[in-house]
């Protein structure tokens, strides 16, 4: 679970992450890093996610039951 | 649907590519996003610069401009060419067919049977596939497969999820019956229910353009474009081909009793960097054998990247060595398929400048 946390906190760019924070408040918050949340999802997770899914996730730890649900 | 071919060979590759060039940099003031972050999509989608054609170009033009280049040096003869493919997402007209206008510039004989196929970015892979079928008739000894698009000309260039990653380009390919026994085998694949997911929604029969389908509108990620322009759904582009090519490949080779260290080059669709690089990890291909530097120089022009990937990564080499490729197309329809054949010992493998 810690290894989550970590992998998004280097695609979002920041040192640490926590579950309430709002996805669209981060700087590097982009179709990029959107781009790259699907990638990880997919090679990491098995899970295949889409923009729509991910934008609608609202904050970290909301995209982080998506993501290992 | 897998296929098997055998006594063909594919015996010249000639890449014609547009003279202009444009930098990322150049458009990066038309897009609705701040410097940094357009520059942040570029290092890691490998965009950089890429080649299109002026207003005045058509498909035609690239393809006879390139066909006269091979018979002006005798790399091509007229008399040989029994069929003339086209592949093409951008003809000249809705009718007559493109590859029927190319045969009347060219003026070639009543005897060369001519055809449009719709398809875009698998498009090598189909053209490949239909001329090796044309190759099984008794009266057809040489093909020329054409694969060109100009859809620069068709994507808004306030569109910065699609414009900076479109090239356009024609290549020439020559495929012919061949002595030694070299066995070829393919694949193909399709989803239609997925047709949306590349498409231009306006300007055919179904939705004809007016003054309504030319309007500019904003979508939800700040990109505009018209009901005219290209529009690609990244994200549901981008799942399609992690999740369908791998095991496509794993089944071709394991149906051709290949191994993946077998193949010498993995030439594939060129769609951007990132694309590539995880595609390469997820099939455990070592990145130097699946070459991802097209969209970088040129842009990504549709079902001509494969056999421009060739001519460019590796040129003149193929005129006197023989490698074993896996050759495979991804995307518009959707269409997904591959081949592993060998190549080599080619009359010519070189890019032109149109």
């Amino acid at each position: 679970m810690e290894k989550i946390y970590e992998e998004l906190a280097e695609l979002l760019e920041v040192d640490n992450i926590n579950d309430d924070d709002v996805l669209k408040e981060f700087e590097a918050w982009d179709s990029l890093t959107i781009l790259s949340i699907i990638a990880l999802a997919s090679e990491n997770y098995n899970k295949t996610l889409l923009a729509k899914d991910i934008n609608g996730a609202e904050n970290v730890g909301n995209l982080i039951a998506l993501i290992t649900a | 649907m897998n296929l098997l071919f055998k006594n063909k060979k594919i015996s010249g590759i000639l890449t014609v590519l547009p003279s202009k060039e444009v930098l990322f940099e150049d458009e990066i003031e038309n897009y609705n996003f701040s410097a940094a972050k357009s520059m942040k999509l570029k290092m890691a989608m490998g965009y950089n610069k890429h080649r299109i054609v002026d207003e005045d170009t058509s498909v035609s033009d690239l393809c006879v401009y390139g066909l006269r280049h091979l018979l002006d040096h005798n790399l091509l003869k007229k008399e040989d060419i029994d069929a003339l493919i086209l592949v093409t997402q951008s003809p000249d007209y809705f009718m007559p067919a493109t590859s029927s206008v190319i045969h009347g510039e060219l003026e070639l004989g009543r005897d060369v049977f001519c055809m449009d196929i719709n398809q875009g970015c698998a498009g090598y892979i189909v053209g490949l596939i239909q001329s090796f079928m044309l190759l099984e008739q008794e009266q057809i000894n040489k093909v020329v497969l054409l694969n060109a698009d100009i859809l620069s000309r068709k994507v808004s260039k306030r569109d910065r999820n699609s414009n900076p990653l479109i090239g356009d380009a024609a290549t020439i390919t020559i495929v012919e019956k061949s002595e030694t026994p070299n066995t070829i085998y393919g694949t193909i694949k399709m989803d239609g229910s997925s047709s949306d997911a590349l498409m231009i929604p306006a300007g055919g029969f179904k939705m004809p353009a007016n003054a309504e389908t030319s309007v500019m509108h904003e979508d939800a990620a700040g990109n505009f474009r018209s009901l005219e322009n290209l529009v690609m759904k990244g994200d549901e582009v981008f799942n399609f081909v992690q999740t369908e090519v791998p095991p496509m490949i794993e089944e071709l080779l394991s149906y051709a009793r290949q191994n993946k260290d077998d193949i010498d080059w993995y030439m594939f669709h060129q769609p951007n960097r990132f694309m590539l690089n995880k595609l390469a990890d997820k099939l455990g291909v070592p990145h130097a054998k699946m070459p991802s530097n097209i969209v970088e120089n040129f842009g990504n022009a549709s079902g001509a990247t494969i056999p421009t990937n060739i001519s460019y990564n590796i040129g003149k080499e193929l005129e006197n060595k023989q490698f074993r490729f896996c050759l495979s197309g991804f995307g518009v329809g959707l269409t997904w398929g591959a081949l592993l054949m060998d190549i080599g010992n080619v009359d010519f493998n070189e890019i032109i400048y149109y």
